[in-house]
């Protein structure tokens, strides 16, 4: 069954669209499409990927060219896509799948919840802030009040996700409201220090994909999405240092 | 007081793969990664070494376990180093570095905020170098398969 230049375009640009929404690098996000196109049946795939967006030509054996561009607006983090999209890709070019079934489980993989649901991530981001805090020497009731502020952390995360804040936004609130954290407990009880909740409070902030994917891109000569990437990691940073700054300002 | 920190670095590795949505099954190994970069810093900074050297040395040992174990299970490698090296990274530094600069103490912010830039720069060059010798293997292989091609 011969598959149309449509139809391979929008395969391979559907993957590339889900795979750069969730947070996979560019050089992974290009060879995919290239591989799942020419599965297909393409004779010739190129790709260009940056950061905001994905540019795919596809010309078939009879010499038809077709481009198609996805911009790429909200992204989001979710590493169980990526490595579905991946499984998929490979089942795709071992030929063990029809281009239907292909088509089907991709848009599956689009639109499924995956993960888990708020409670469990806030369980999660507690669990980094209080064993950053054990790391720290902390005591009890610090390792207590960090996994409570980290836990915070994702709940503004939630809050910020849902009204659509602008990016950062939710990196800024986050610092703010962990040093906020740290001061009331030393201002209830002098005898704790907040360094160790503002320490762990602070770790579910860091940008871990980026810094990641920033490395990688560069590795791979995509020069434009690394330093897009590694921009992205040191503006997240700055933001949550003065979240935590004008915090500690106040005090002093 | 160790095996209360090596059960911490486990809690943050895996916590960290759950934020992040990495598939469940993965979980293990996440965390084995996890915990053997961290035990790295810590003996090395135990035995005199500087931070920066220590988490050079980590972040090393993560990417070449990230590399491999991406091999082996065919995933992104992606999904092993972020849980790897978050338990590395240096929020006290950081905080530190904060702190001096709301104080007003700016010679000791600056020194410290070097000294963690420089850490968080060991990280990813760690990683960096362990992904770069990598992809030589993988060119070599392919460099020699594609001679053996030309020679029959």
């Amino acid at each position: 069954m011969a598959i149309s230049l449509e139809q391979m375009v929008s395969l391979a640009g559907i993957a590339g669209e889900v795979m750069l929404k969730n947070g996979a690098e560019t050089y992974r996000i290009e060879a995919t499409m290239d591989h799942m196109a020419k599965a297909c049946g393409a004779s010739k795939v190129e790709s260009f990927v940056i950061p905001t967006g994905v540019f795919l030509t596809v010309t078939d054996e009879v010499g038809r060219t077709l481009t198609v561009m996805r911009r790429v607006r909200n992204r989001t983090i979710n590493l169980d896509r990526i490595s579905k999209v991946n499984e998929l890709s490979r089942r795709l070019v071992a030929q063990r799948i029809e281009y239907e079934d292909a088509k089907r489980i991709l848009e599956g993989i689009s639109k499924e919840r995956t993960g888990f649901s708020l409670l469990p991530s806030m369980l999660a981001s507690g669990a980094i802030g209080g064993g950053t805090a054990v790391l720290q020497n902390a005591l009890f009731f610090e390792i207590a009040a960090a996994f409570t502020a980290a836990m915070i952390v994702r709940y503004i995360a939630h809050l910020v996700s849902k009204l659509r804040g602008v990016q950062f936004t939710f990196e800024f609130l986050g610092g703010m409201a962990v040093a906020l954290c740290g001061v009331l407990l030393h201002s209830l009880w002098p005898h704790l220090r907040p360094d160790a909740v503002i320490i762990g409070g602070i770790m579910p902030l860091v940008p871990g994909v980026a810094i990641t994917n920033a490395i990688r891109d560069v590795i791979a000569g995509d020069l434009l999405s690394g330093l897009s990437r590694g921009l992205e990691a040191a503006l997240t940073s700055v933001a949550v240092a003065m979240g935590v700054v004008i915090v500690l300002s106040f005090k002093v | 007081m160790l095996a209360l920190k090596i059960m911490a670095v486990l809690l943050i590795s895996v916590s960290v793969g759950i934020l992040y949505r990495i598939p469940r099954r993965l979980l293990i190994y996440v965390s084995f990664v996890g915990v053997v970069a961290w035990l790295i810093m810590y003996n090395t900074m135990r035995l005199g070494g500087s931070g920066i050297l220590a988490d050079f040395l980590a972040s090393v040992a993560v990417g070449i376990m990230s590399e491999i174990l991406a091999r082996v299970l065919k995933k992104p490698a992606t999904i092993f180093i972020i849980p790897g090296f978050i338990p590395l990274v240096p929020g006290g530094d950081a905080y530190m570095t904060m702190l001096y600069m709301v104080e007003g103490h700016y010679v000791d912010g600056v020194a410290k905020g070097m000294q963690t830039i420089l850490t968080a720069g060991a990280i990813a060059f760690g990683i960096f170098v362990s992904s770069t010798i990598f992809q030589l293997i993988k060119n070599y292989n392919l460099e020699s398969r594609w001679q053996d091609v030309r020679k029959s």
